[in-house]
């Protein structure tokens, strides 16, 4: 018999019961749907990480912080002076050190009053620890330490993405800082010219520049503040392998008597894709789940048209049918269901992938899970690979097969005379 | 037994000179292509056509498109069904479906038509209709059929009659 006859007539038998073949399909459909759309989306971090890594991301840092990393940390009373970067300045391996004061107020503009995160730093030092990352769009860096000036991170400017821009270079603004002292709020203003504009960074790490934070010299910040307390010192070392890193944040730690706490950019992407790869391997998990339970509505369903079939299948051996080519036509039946539902499955996946893309699903739920910490909003939009979709494509129909082998094999050694009795 | 559908537990079953029982499935299975089977129930498949039906063991043994097209229409044109050739078999009457089945157990040139109780479903009219049929084949094609019957009148018409009665061959 023909290949295209076997297919034929195989087709033929599928649209005799349409909805319950499209029940079968279906399972397979849904199993693969999640295939696809759940890899692009883990896969989508996993490469807005790596990006994060390569952009904002300084390999060669070390961030010494009191703040809660929001990955279980816990928080601790003890607190970081300005000063304590000449303990970290004696360690080994350290080359410059850029404590950090931030703090969040609001900023009082032309036309709109907006909140902010104000962070003080020494302009030269971490421009040249993050060359690539704090970059002028415009204007220029502040020199001179005492003035009220401030460098804007594209998204303080442009807050909506939609080109209202809240000030321009050289506009004056206000900072304006609450205090509180028992149950008595005092606003104090305090005003600032804009020096110069950040280029879009597209996301923040660990300590490194932000498109979300306005940047004013550190001895402004710590007199308008009034405090010498540091949230994160950023450490740059001279070696940046894994080893010296190791080192020097043990260094660090034991200066402070396990006091604070001391990231290597290196080592929290480590944790964050060993974690990636543990959803993956548990989503995996949960999806193969899903197509082995797609594979027993096949085999269900097919030992059913068996039944049904049973005479039709030993009126075809009488007429000279044999047995290889009714195991053909049985396995072909699945395979035409699996090749449906697996196609159907990589296009809805594709939708998924596609619909959490554009409404931002996925970046506002990064976002918001890790925005407020150190680690600032990371943006992730999935990915879908040739290998993601050929692998579906290959287990949709594996599955499908596998779990039509044994109703094809017991169809195709029916004996012709019970066949043809039964009813 | 006659038409290999089922072997022996005794004895042998020899068709055109071949022993039933040394046979594989494959094997046996082309000896069926050999033998023309027609059923008391018909046994066609209702959701094809009626030519479809006729071309199946064609279709089973692989013979080519266009040369199906022609052998299934001179048969059923044959057992007077030219116009019906397009119905679906579920919407034929008894009658047309047991002269569709005969088109089909002819479709290979067997050896041998093979009919079990080919009118035990049928009216008097269908009945001779379809006994008509058996004789114009036999006559003018020179097809061997053996009939099984209950029908005495059916059994009156062969050129040979063999009575069984509880498994054994009484007379003939």
């Amino acid at each position: 018999m023909e290949v295209s006859e076997i297919l034929a007539y195989s087709a033929s038998a599928i649209k005799l019961r349409k909805l319950r073949a499209g029940l079968t399909i279906l399972g397979i459909t849904i199993g693969i749907t999640a295939l696809v759309g759940l890899l692009a989306i883990t896969q989508g971090f996993q490469v807005s990480l790596q990006a994060q890594l390569q952009r904002g991301f300084a390999t060669d840092t070390i961030v010494v912080t009191t703040q809660n990393l929001g990955f279980g940390y816990e928080i601790k009373d003890f607190q970081l002076l300005v000063s304590d970067v000449a303990i970290i300045d004696k360690i080994d391996n350290v080359k410059r050190t850029v404590p950090m004061i931030q703090k969040t107020c609001f900023g009082e503009f032309e036309n709109h009053t907006i909140l902010l995160n104000v962070v003080g730093v020494d302009f030269a030092k971490y421009e040249s620890i993050y060359p690539e990352s704090f970059k002028l769009k415009t204007g220029s860096m502040p020199e001179i330490k005492n003035e009220s000036v401030a460098v804007v991170g594209a998204r303080v400017n442009d807050p909506w993405q939609n080109g209202t821009y809240l000030a321009g270079l050289n506009d004056d603004f206000e900072i304006i800082y609450t205090t509180r002292s028992d149950f008595e709020f005092t606003n104090q203003s305090f005003p600032f010219k804009i020096l110069g504009m950040l280029d879009e960074i597209g996301g923040a790490t660990l300590g490194g520049p932000s498109d979300y934070s306005i940047y004013i010299p550190l001895n402004q910040a710590e007199s308008i503040f009034d405090t010498n307390e540091t949230s994160t010192i950023v450490v740059q070392a001279e070696k940046s392998d894994e080893k010296s890193l190791t080192e020097t944040s043990d260094a660090i730690e034991e200066a402070f008597d396990n006091q604070v706490l001391v990231v290597s950019s290196t080592s929290i992407y480590n944790t964050v894709s060993s974690v990636m790869n543990q959803v993956q391997v548990l989503m995996t998990g949960v999806i193969a789940i899903s197509l082995l339970v797609a594979g027993v509505g096949i085999m269900n369903i097919m030992i059913i048209s068996l039944m049904e079939r049973t005479k039709e299948i030993g009126i075809m051996k009488a007429i000279g049918m044999k047995n290889g080519t009714v195991l053909a036509i049985f396995l072909s039946e699945a395979l035409i269901m699996g090749i449906v539902g697996t196609v159907a499955g990589i296009g809805f996946g594709y939708l998924l992938a596609w619909g959490v893309n554009s409404l931002d699903l996925l970046g506002g739920m990064i976002s918001s899970a890790t925005e407020g910490t150190i680690m600032g909003g990371i943006p992730s939009t999935p990915v879908l690979t040739t290998t993601n979709l050929l692998s579906a494509l290959f287990f949709g129909i594996a599955v499908s097969i596998l779990f039509g082998i044994y109703p094809a094999w017991r169809a195709s050694r029916l004996e012709p005379v019970d066949a043809l009795r039964y009813e | 037994m006659l038409g290999a559908l089922d072997k022996p537990t005794e004895g042998k079953v020899v068709i055109d000179g071949t022993d039933v029982s040394s046979l594989n499935s494959g094997q046996l299975s082309e000896l069926r292509r050999r033998i023309g089977f027609v059923f008391q129930f018909f046994n066609l498949i209702p959701r094809y056509t009626a030519r479809k039906n006729v071309e199946m063991p064609l279709i089973v043994a692989g013979v080519k498109k266009k040369e199906r097209a022609k052998r299934s229409q001179e048969l059923l044109e044959s057992v007077g069904l030219g116009d019906r050739m397009n119905h679906k078999a579920a919407e034929l009457s008894g009658g047309e479906r047991q002269r569709v089945a005969i088109a089909r157990a002819l479709s290979n040139n067997p050896s041998y038509l093979l009919m079990d109780e080919p009118t035990g479903n049928t009216d008097s009219k269908t009945t001779e209709e379809i006994m008509d049929i058996i004789r114009r084949l036999n006559r003018e094609n020179a097809v061997t059929t053996i009939i099984v019957t209950h029908d005495r009148n059916v059994a009156s018409q062969t050129k040979r009659t063999l009575e069984m009665l509880d498994g054994k061959i009484v007379r003939g």
